[in-house]
């Protein structure tokens, strides 16, 4: 899962970039609304962390650009005020939540997952194609109930695999979507990644499309 | 109800007017008495003087009465009201009544006098007779009780209406008391909106009115300060507390390096400061908040301002940003440290804005009555639609906004206040990309004049 934090205050993003990666979401950084909205408008995040109080464009109004954009991204709305009219408008303006600072990351990161459950169309936590299950909030994966020790990379693409089950995926998708804008990705690891799931999962699982990607049976 | 202004201003009205109307009718009703009776008196001395007239001696010492029966009773015994007469000799003996029935009086007097609701007058006769002769006054009685019914009763529909027009009066001249306690009423319950309606009347309650809404004004503005203040610290401390909670909730989940611990300690030691900064700058601004001080100290503006440059010359050299000074002698009353404050945030802002390799350029300068501080840089300026918000407290030009420790947005804020706590202005003019000029006017004290003649 790939997520833009968009926070000009520079501890406070470093941390969440940190604490969020140790859960297995890919972050990207941006320090200004302009350089938030010029990301979320360019890139596929499965979910945006956005602060209100941002220079050069707030928050409100870089949601508000996005989603004339078309950008179709959750966004988690961070921010100092604590007012029902501060939160009806940043719903109102396409914000998906909301959590007022001091927050607890625990908090934060269950938030996220949520919106990001909400943007796949499913609720529940727990994720299903075929015997293939996946549980998000753990991170964990089961095959007809057994566990199946995967590392978070692994974990992050079959969980895209999953969500996206009967569509196929394209390569550069999942590379988008499991690594950061700093991280050189050689051309093969997707593949890497894939044959190593294929190897924990059995080979009936995933479906190579030649040329195009991969794909998952509904 | 009785304890209320109105009710009692109306009793003390209704009191004073009865007592008017009492005295003046009971006035009325003895003096029409009184020439009821001299009209009485006037016609029983007619009367007697008559009987005296027709009274004529006889040798023996004795008299005769020549009365006609047909005058006697005309004139006395069917008169209304009944009238009678008694004629005595020298020796007391009755000589002649008109009324047989009649009681007569014990005392032969001569005189005028009443006796069992009869007045009566005694005169003396020729040869030492008397006559007396008597009128019931039970008719002069019921006329007198009917002026004073009527009196009374004109008396009492004066003293109704004259009630009815008080009361009417004193709720009018009383409608503002009504008005300002109901205000008054809404202020203490919490709403520091309201404000008496004040007529354009000059009468003393709506000067009371006036001076009421005056105090209401202060009172919602310190509330408001008030308000602004807390909402203005929790907002503002809340993303570094909000640094401190993620950062330690992620170094206590797991086990983590010494070097991680290291480095979780630093954060929070930077948002510590941080939240030390701005509580600092609150209180300060906290502290002038509203309050305006006699100063008694004659200030430097030149040396003021040539000690703020010393402070800031390691922060401008980092930031190759030249600082120039030209400063005239200017004086005025104030405190140099919280002047120096302020001049310090204008050459703070001045600098940090700037771009690398720009200049800042100070003037000091007096025109007699004014003393002036200009700081102009050549910095990225501040665009018209938000230069009035500059001195706002934490507002900070979204262009330039950095979040480093001293950029709260409380620097200008903290620079107007101090000038206007000085008695004086700060004005600020920009435009984008060229630099901002700042120019400070504080009121010159006189020997700003002598100094600039002696320099």
């Amino acid at each position: 899962m790939r997520l833009l934090v968009v926070e000009d205050e520079a501890d406070l993003a470093r941390t969440l970039k940190k604490a969020l990666e140790e859960e297995a979401f890919a972050v990207d950084l941006a320090a200004d609304g302009e350089e938030g909205l010029f990301r979320v408008v360019g890139t596929a995040y499965d979910a945006a962390i956005v602060d209100v109080m941002l220079p050069r464009r707030d928050g409100w109004s870089l949601i508000e650009a996005a989603r004339e954009s078309g950008v179709r991204t959750p966004v988690l709305v961070l921010t100092a005020r604590d007012t029902v009219e501060d939160r009806v408008r940043g719903l109102n303006l396409g914000a998906d939540d909301y959590l007022t600072k001091p927050f607890a990351l625990a908090e934060l990161v269950a938030r996220v997952q949520a919106i990001i459950r909400r943007s796949y169309g499913s609720p529940s936590p727990r994720v299903t194609a075929g015997d293939v299950h996946i549980d998000t909030a753990a991170k964990r994966v089961y095959r007809d109930g057994a566990l199946i020790d995967v590392t978070s990379r692994e974990y992050a693409v079959l969980e895209l695999l999953v969500r996206s089950r009967g569509k196929l995926v394209t390569r550069a998708r999942i590379c988008e979507h499991i690594y950061n804008e700093d991280t050189d990705v050689l051309s093969n690891v997707i593949d890497v990644h894939v044959a190593s799931l294929r190897r924990k999962l059995g080979p009936d699982v995933i479906h190579t499309r030649r040329g195009e990607g991969y794909i998952i049976d509904a | 109800m009785l304890d209320s202004l109105r009710s009692r201003l109306l009793l003390s009205y209704a009191l004073i007017l009865a007592l008017v109307i009492v005295t003046f009718a009971g006035t009325v009703c003895y003096l029409y008495w009184r020439s009821l009776l001299k009209d009485i008196d006037r016609d029983l001395q007619a009367d007697a003087r008559a009987i005296s007239s027709v009274l004529r001696a006889v040798p023996s010492g004795d008299f005769d009465l020549e009365l006609s029966a047909q005058y006697r009773e005309s004139e006395f015994v069917n008169r209304s009201p009944h009238t009678y007469y008694a004629v005595w000799n020298s020796r007391g003996e009755l000589v002649d009544r008109s009324d047989p029935d009649a009681v007569l009086p014990s005392s032969r007097q001569t005189g005028t006098r009443i006796r069992d609701g009869q007045r009566e007058t005694i005169i003396d006769a020729s040869s030492g007779s008397l006559i007396l002769v008597g009128r019931d006054l039970s008719e002069a009685h019921r006329e007198v009780r009917s002026l004073a019914t009527t009196v009374g009763a004109s008396g009492g529909a004066v003293l109704l209406l004259s009630l009815l027009g008080g009361w009417f009066l004193a709720g009018r001249a009383l409608a503002p008391v009504a008005r300002i306690s109901r205000a008054a009423s809404a202020m203490a319950g919490g709403d520091l909106s309201t404000r008496i309606a004040v007529e354009r009347t000059e009468s003393e309650l709506e000067q009371v009115a006036r001076a009421l809404n005056e105090a209401f004004d202060r009172l919602s503005h310190a509330a408001d300060l008030q308000r602004r203040f807390t909402a203005d610290a929790s907002h503002e401390l809340r993303t570094p507390l909000a640094t401190l909670r993620v950062q330690l909730d992620w170094a206590l989940s797991r086990p983590r390096t010494p070097a991680d611990y290291t480095e979780t300690l630093e954060t929070c030691r930077r948002a510590s400061d941080r939240m030390t900064h701005i509580v600092d700058e609150l209180l300060t601004l906290a502290r002038g908040d509203g309050e305006r001080q006699a100063w008694r100290e004659e200030v430097a503006l030149a040396s003021v301002v040539r000690d703020a440059i010393g402070l800031l010359q390691p922060m401008a050299a980092e930031r190759r940003v030249a600082v120039e000074a030209a400063c005239e002698p200017a004086y005025v009353m104030g405190d140099p440290a919280r002047l120096g404050d302020a001049v310090g945030n204008l050459l703070k802002n001045a600098i940090e804005y700037n771009r690398e390799g720009g200049r800042v350029a100070v003037k000091v300068w007096s025109d007699g009555s004014t003393a002036y501080v200009r700081v102009q840089d050549t910095g990225i300026g501040i665009a018209a639609d938000e230069l009035p918000k500059v001195f706002d407290r934490f507002y900070r030009a979204d262009k330039a906004r950095t979040r480093k420790v001293g950029g709260a947005g409380l620097g200008l804020a903290i620079a107007k206040r101090v000038v206007e706590d000085h008695g004086g202005s700060i004005t600020c003019r920009s435009q984008v990309e060229c630099g901002t000029e700042v120019i400070v006017s504080l009121p010159a004290t006189l020997d700003a004049q002598t100094a600039a003649t002696i320099h």
